[in-house]
């Protein structure tokens, strides 16, 4: 198997994580990632701060939400009757 | 069926909103609104910017919905318009973080090898932060990314829209998408494990 450097694995994570890789790139990866304590390492950090940023969810609604679509619905309504 | 990149609706829908419906148009704030006021606060930084802006895309999207030929999702091109609207705001107000030269290059030396061990947690179990404050200080840490990363991540992490929607959102081609999302998760694992 073709030796893969460390840059190249680290470039090629987000890659690995959408599932966007090939599977010669995979092995080749995984390959790497099982020899090398710092790769491994990166990818580890890499894929928790990945799965946190999937929690962070919106911001909750303003209280004035409803008004500012409101708004949005009198122009449109407005519009519509001029 | 979702991730086309052309637009998905009923043509009914198309054909009522071109026709200034409100019922249509009332159905397509209650969906999209909220999301669209989340992305153009997460943008600005500030919820009266957000609010201000939304408003402000959302009239014009009704004004210029002829100009929306399907050949994308509607859903991408209200971010569309939000996020064109919002990046204009923010550089109008000389307030626009570029993506800085800085980059992966600078953990590997000449031969591709890391020149140092890697920095940051040595594995999840050191970790010193609880499960509540990390996701805290990611997100804050989301917040103090260049414009560039931040649209890119709240759309695709956050938003969980597919990579044909953020393309059609930002006009930008599929490969420019996976350097800005790798870039962007690069950027944020730095700043939140080596800070």
């Amino acid at each position: 198997m073709v030796y893969i450097k460390c840059r190249d694995v680290v470039a090629k994570i987000s890659d690995i994580i959408d599932h966007e890789a090939s599977l010669m790139t995979r092995m080749r990866f995984y390959g790497h990632i099982m020899m090398c304590k710092n790769c491994r390492r990166y990818f580890d950090q890499f894929k928790e701060v990945h799965a946190l940023a999937g929690k962070v969810t919106a911001d909750d609604l303003p209280p004035d939400f409803e008004q500012v679509m409101g708004a949005v619905m009198d122009e449109i309504e407005g519009h519509k009757d001029a | 069926m979702q991730g086309t990149g052309v637009f998905q609706g009923d043509s009914d829908d198309l054909t009522a909103l071109k026709a200034g419906d409100s019922d249509a148009w009332r159905v397509v704030l209650v969906r999209y609104g909220p999301s669209l006021l989340a992305y153009a606060t997460r943008l600005l930084g500030d919820r009266a910017s957000g609010e201000e802006i939304t408003q402000d895309s959302l009239v014009n999207i009704y004004r210029t919905i002829d100009r929306f030929d399907g050949r994308c999702s509607l859903k991408s091109w209200l971010y569309r318009a939000v996020h064109n609207r919002a990046i204009d705001e923010i550089r109008r107000r000389k307030r626009y973080v570029d993506v800085g030269d800085q980059g992966l290059e600078d953990y590997f030396n000449a031969a591709g090898r890391w020149r140092h061990d890697c920095p940051g947690w040595d594995g999840l179990a050191a970790k010193q932060l609880d499960d509540k404050r990390l996701l805290g200080k990611v997100r804050e840490q989301m917040d103090c990314l260049p414009h560039a990363h931040r649209e890119v991540l709240f759309l695709k992490e956050v938003e969980g829209l597919d990579s044909a929607e953020i393309c059609a959102a930002l006009e930008i081609s599929p490969g420019n998408l996976r350097i800005r999302i790798h870039r962007a998760r690069a950027a944020l694992r730095a700043a939140v494990v080596e800070a």
